[in-house]
């Protein structure tokens, strides 16, 4: 029973041990490697196709009979704030939004109000209204509902401002535009100029700051299709609080996801080692640590935007604000190092690779390092080997000797030269002192053997003779 | 044997002899490199985890700032007591100059080299006669002085990136990554010199304890130091007829 027992406690353990190593190599690979630059946008859902194949311009009987009463203007109720609610709409809005298009009617959104007279609907005021009305959204945007749940704008919500964006404030409620294409689903060119015209709304002032930076700039004026809108680094629906240290300390990944990518970037002539030299460097060396462990640390050292600019990023060769302009990158470095001078800013590495040309001190220590090692620690490797077979070799040898002849060597024998030979025994290594067939080493081995019971005594003379 | 104090046991058939020891290092020799040791060690602990800050188990370690910190500080602390040992070690060194006193023995020679030579002729088998020593032999001048310049170049290299602003009033910028690179690299090689050369030759090559006990054994002079043991052998006048009345 004892030895059955045991078994069952060593299987047991075996088994133990074998998970535990099992789950710390699955562990251990995705904690050390840096984090990828993560997809914040997930692509939407493709955009529904028509149920009515293309889409009917002409309105729907229900809709028409809406539009009997709502069509007209002037069409308004009281709120309880004794404000005047407009409740009418020109029939286009309707048709021309993508709902209309695809052929939705309006009791598909309007759930409540049945047939007429509707049943009673009040409400403090304009606001209270659209907040009791925009859940209506979530019946068919479903995973855009749910995702917004999580974001800033909903997180404000719940604690009370009304303000905060609510699914029409972004996309109306009757003029919602057509945003991806439906066949690629891919945000259609357009939309991306409506973005930030959208978030202007309530964030002017950052969008007149983004108008000015080399990506806002890019987009209105070129239309560039490479550059961010807001949404591209804000995410969109889940949009996280950017003030947040999670935020912050996860921020450079937003950067990367553009700025390692060698299709967008060659195109422009622009590194994509800036994330790689980045977190070489003493900056993100320190952000990477913590990204790993405690995400949500406080913590000063610099991100990206803090030398970059958040909204009005500039290219680095700009004269007013470049950071290629080393009175530029200065002012940046005394942002946080108030006493830095001229010579600081080279003290990082701008995020090049040092080679002969750029950071030549770094790249020749790096290259006497990569000699220095393998010759210094090879070297010692091969002597301390070297050493080992021969003492070994010895030893074995020494062994042999002992069972073979057990002649008592006297001690004195290495201690003759002494006399004749005086300071100058390093010059002249003594021939008398090793026979051909015993090395001296075996010889005071031999004597060691017999000398187990020595005494360690301390005769004045060998104290004097400290050097 | 005739002169053997009274207390030792003198049966006259053991082989009881009277083992002479030699002074090696002297109290303040050792408690530097108790120092050193000491330094050492905890300066390579608290710098490797940083210099291995990707790894899972620095980043167990480091996992916040206050860690870090503390980790930093403790590094700072221990530099410091590291620079001042080097300080007092130069410093003493150079008063001994100046009184015309400091022993030559630890400077390498043309000899070192030629020793070196020798150990691997008698190391590949090629001759059976080992190289005789001096005090220091050059295994130990070279652990000496790959050592001194190695902790010269990170105490020079860590006063640059502990203070790079002073550092960069001076000294070009560029000085500040070469000197974090060189930094954390040499601690490695450091690091790595001592396991593998030092450990070995004062652990497993024979146990050599002399920096610690302050002594040698005449056995250990012999055997590993035979011309400085000879040189003293031959200058001292009671010394020689001692050291016959060791055989038996």
């Amino acid at each position: 029973v004892k030895t059955k027992a045991f078994i069952a406690i060593i299987t047991w353990l075996f088994t133990l041990l074998t998970l535990l190593f099992a789950m710390l190599f699955l562990a251990v690979p995705s904690s050390s490697t840096i984090a990828a630059p993560s997809e914040q946008n997930p692509t939407p859902p493709a955009a529904p196709e028509s149920p009515y194949g293309n889409a009917p311009l002409q309105l729907s009987i229900a809709d028409k009979v809406c539009l009997d009463c709502h069509g007209k203007p002037g069409l308004s109720m009281t709120l309880e704030n004794g404000e005047e609610w407009d409740l009418s709409l020109t029939p286009d809005e309707h048709v021309n939004s993508i709902h209309g298009k695809l052929g939705y009617a309006c009791v598909q959104c309007h759930t409540q109000v049945g047939n007429y007279p509707h049943p009673s609907f009040s409400a403090e005021d304009a606001r209270d209204a659209s907040l009791k009305l925009y859940t209506a959204c979530e019946r068919c945007h479903y995973y855009e509902y749910e995702l917004n749940q999580d974001s800033v704008h909903a997180r404000a919500l719940q604690a009370g401002i009304r303000e905060a964006a609510i699914c029409t404030d972004c996309h109306t409620a009757h003029n919602v535009r057509q945003l991806y294409d439906s066949k690629t689903g891919k945000i259609l060119p357009d939309a991306r100029l409506w973005i930030p015209q959208t978030c202007a709304q309530c964030h002017n002032a950052i969008y007149q700051k983004y108008l000015t930076s080399v990506h806002g700039s890019a987009l209105t004026q070129e239309n560039n299709p490479d550059v961010p809108t807001c949404i591209d680094c804000h995410g969109v629906h889940n949009i996280p609080d950017p003030t947040t240290a999670e935020f912050r300390l996860k921020s450079p990944q937003i950067c990367a996801k553009c700025h390692t990518d060698p299709a967008l970037m060659d195109k422009y002539g622009i590194s994509t080692d800036v994330l790689n030299t980045y977190v070489a460097d003493f900056h993100g060396t320190t952000l990477v640590l913590f990204e790993q462990k405690t995400p949500d640390q406080q913590f000063n050292t610099p991100v990206c935007y803090d030398c970059h600019g958040i909204h009005d990023i500039s290219r680095v060769d700009d004269p007013q604000k470049g950071l290629e302009i080393r009175e530029n990158l200065l002012a940046r470095c005394k942002e946080c190092h108030p006493q830095a001078t001229s010579n600081f800013p080279s003290a990082w590495l701008s995020h090049y690779i040092p080679s002969p040309d750029e950071y030549p001190a770094v790249y020749y220590v790096n290259l006497f390092y990569k000699f220095f090692i393998p010759s210094v620690l090879g070297g010692m490797a091969v002597l301390v080997v070297l050493d080992i077979g021969r003492r070994t070799r010895d030893r074995f040898y020494k062994q042999r000797s002992i069972v073979g002849e057990t002649r008592a060597t006297p001690t004195i024998q290495p201690d003759n030269p002494i006399n004749q030979m005086g300071p100058q025994a390093e010059e002249n290594p003594s021939e008398a002192e090793t026979s051909p067939e015993e090395p001296d080493e075996k010889e005071s081995k031999n004597v060691s053997s017999k000398e187990d019971q020595n005494i360690d005594t301390h005769p004045l003379d060998s104290d004097n003779n400290e050097v | 044997m005739s002169e053997q104090p009274s207390d030792l046991p003198s049966s006259a058939s053991d082989y009881v002899s009277i083992e002479r020891t030699f002074k090696r290092f002297t109290v303040g020799q050792r408690w530097e490199h108790a120092i050193l040791m000491a330094s050492f060690t905890v300066l390579l602990l608290t710098g490797l985890v940083q210099k291995y800050r990707s790894t899972p188990w620095s980043q167990t370690i480091l996992s916040t700032p206050e860690r870090l910190k503390d980790i930093q500080t403790t590094h700072h602390i221990f530099a410091l007591i590291l620079a001042a040992e080097v300080i007092y070690h130069i410093g003493r060194a150079l008063f001994l100059i100046a009184k015309r006193r400091l022993s030559v023995n630890m400077l390498p020679t043309w000899n070192d080299i030629k020793d070196a030579g020798r150990m691997v002729l008698y190391l590949l088998f090629l001759t059976k006669k080992k190289p005789e020593f001096g005090k220091y032999n050059f295994e130990q001048k070279f652990t000496y002085w790959f050592l001194f310049f190695g902790i010269g170049v990170m105490v020079i290299s860590g006063f640059i990136i502990w203070f790079p602003i002073t550092a960069t009033d001076y000294l070009p910028g560029g000085i500040i990554p070469a000197a974090k690179l060189a930094h954390s690299t040499e601690a490695v090689i450091a690091g790595l010199f001592v396991v593998v050369w030092h450990f070995y030759h004062v652990h497993f090559q024979r146990l050599n304890l002399s920096m610690f006990t302050g002594r040698l054994s005449e056995k250990e002079m012999r055997e590993h130091h035979t011309s400085e043991y000879n040189r003293l052998a031959g200058h001292t006048s009671e010394g020689t007829p001692d050291l016959k009345g060791h055989d038996q």
